[in-house]
């Protein structure tokens, strides 16, 4: 009896080793997956030559953006001195095609609304925030700027005091703008539109200019962690599919793992993933370049760091309070350690409970397939039985 | 010495909000106004003023000439988001002079040269709770130095 234990034990062991090494983690795609139907959803990858000219058309995009925000720079510095001596702080202009044009009313009382309920009032860095319309006319011989996308230009390539934002606002509302579309204008809509728009210039307006080792680690990131001063109440916009959906649908896992591994983590609620996700791009020395420009992709189903990223740095002012909220924003320790102190918790489990308040916590690691796991079983029960049964008619009575 | 607690008292005395954007201008400026004037000059060489901004730790410079046997006094001031501001005067070779850091938001350096020439001064914004901070500096002469 105790040798067939022996080879029980052994037996267990070895499927376990095996299971470790084959079980694919939850959620994962086999090879063969019967949810695949008959039409397989494939994104269009392009022809090399394809990719090569969008590849072009982008460092095409940014370095017209780059021009754009430099040749604005000019452009707005009268303008900016103008509304500072009356006691404004943001200013707001628009253009399309790269010239002025007339700023439409709604869109003025829109982005003042925005600015009154980010709570910002008298700041020590103004905002000249341009609204970029859609060309009517495509041009041709340039590539066909893209939607829901920023440009930022910090104020240490300004004045110092002025931060400007283009907010590209796209073709709806730009027919809106001029009056192609009839009908109600959604104003809260625009408010919401313009009050992500402004972006880290909001942060700016807010509470400055960064320290070094704060300014170092958002830029390494591109902002990602501070893109929305205010978002507003927790559930009311999503930003990735991971939010909306329950975990039983197999598109689902791939969103999932289409993140990086710490966001993975983190959306496990594993302290360690969600300080990793959070602190990366931190550094003792970081490097900023001049002139500043931050560009941001709003375009829903970009890959985040995090999930509901943008909207981090603007919860955890809220929860420490403004004071607190300075003292980490123009410290001199690095990051992490301002970050703890501000937090007065360690950041990887104050991140981890934060994101639990987004997307419930998804458990990890290898699941058998339900049918295998049942045959696998009943297998295995079937090879005992034998053994059993073989080594009772062996026995000398 | 009487000067600076003199200076201590002036910003102890709330500043109304000029109601502007760059209302931090206007109460460095006012500052240094009172400054100048609590200090007082009996000389007929002009104040030297500079003013600026500046974030946590960086560093402005500027030359000026001072002129052999005045006093002068050295004033910085800043605006109330700054926690520290520190003053040096720096020879024309760069070697410091004189240093002040002891006085958080309203450094003072007294200074009487053994011969004209062009120093520095150097502003450091040590501590800023929001940045930028403002800051204002005057070079004040004080009149000869009896001999």
């Amino acid at each position: 009896m105790a040798a067939v234990r022996g080879w029980v034990v052994a037996g267990l062991v070895g499927c376990l080793a095996l299971a470790l090494a084959y079980l694919p983690p939850r959620g994962a795609r086999g090879s063969r997956s019967s949810d695949d139907g008959f039409f397989i959803g494939q994104s269009p990858s392009g022809t090399p030559a394809r990719q090569r000219a969008q590849a072009l058309a982008d460092e095409w995009r940014t370095a017209d953006g780059s021009l754009d925000l430099l040749t604005a720079r000019r452009r707005l510095q009268l303008l900016a001195q103008t509304a500072i001596a009356s006691g404004r702080s943001l200013v707001v202009v628009s253009e399309s095609a790269g010239v002025a044009a007339a700023t439409p009313p709604v869109a003025d009382s829109a982005a003042r609304l925005a600015w009154q309920q980010l709570g910002l009032k008298e700041t020590k860095v103004s905002v000249a925030l341009i609204i970029q319309r859609m060309s009517v006319s495509s041009r041709g011989d340039r590539p066909v700027p893209e939607e829901q996308t920023a440009a930022y230009l910090a104020p240490d390539s300004t004045d110092r005091t002025t931060c400007i934002a283009v907010v590209s606002v796209g073709r709806w509302w730009t027919r809106i703008f001029t009056g192609d579309l009839r009908g109600r204008v959604p104003f809260d809509a625009l408010v919401q539109t313009l009050k992500a728009g402004l972006g880290p210039c909001a942060f700016y307006a807010a509470y400055g200019t960064p320290g070094k080792s704060v300014r170092g680690w958002l830029v390494t990131r591109g902002w990602d962690l501070a893109l929305t001063l205010d978002a507003g109440p927790r559930g009311r916009y999503y930003s990735s599919v991971i939010e909306m959906a329950d975990p039983r649908p197999r598109w689902y896992w791939d969103a999932v793992y289409a993140l990086p591994p710490t966001a993975v983590a983190c959306l496990a609620s594993r302290p360690d993933g969600c300080r990793a996700a959070v602190l990366a791009g931190a550094s003792d020395n970081p490097a900023i370049s001049s002139p500043d420009i931050m560009r941001v992709d709003r375009r829903w189903g970009r890959i985040p760091r995090l999930i509901e990223g943008q909207r981090f740095l603007g919860d955890v002012a809220r929860a420490v309070g403004r004071d607190r909220f300075l003292t980490f924003w123009t410290s001199a320790q690095p990051v992490d350690t301002a970050l703890a102190a501000a937090l007065k918790r360690p950041v990887g489990e104050w991140t981890a409970d934060w994101e639990r308040a987004f997307v419930p916590p998804i458990r990890l690691g290898p699941t058998p397939p339900l049918g295998g796991m049942a045959i696998a079983l009943a297998i295995a029960a079937l090879a005992l039985a034998i053994v059993a049964g073989s080594a009772s008619r062996r026995q000398v009575r | 010495m009487r000067g600076v607690l003199a200076l201590l008292g002036l910003v102890a005395i709330p500043i109304p909000a000029m109601g502007q954007q760059r209302r931090w201008e206007h109460q460095v400026q006012d500052r240094l106004q009172r400054a100048i004037a609590a200090v007082g000059t009996a000389s007929r060489l002009p104040v030297v003023q500079r003013s600026g901004m500046l974030n946590t730790d960086e560093v402005a410079s500027f030359q000026t000439t001072l002129t052999q046997g005045t006093s002068y006094a050295i004033v910085g001031v800043c605006d109330d988001d700054c926690s520290r501001l520190q003053l040096t005067l720096v020879k024309p070779g760069g070697s410091e002079i004189a240093k002040e850091r002891n006085s958080e938001s309203l450094p003072a350096l007294h200074f009487t040269p053994q011969a004209t020439l062009s120093y520095g001064i150097r502003v450091v914004m040590e501590g800023c709770h929001w940045n930028p901070c403002w800051y204002a500096v005057a070079v004040i002469p004080l009149g000869k130095k009896a001999t």
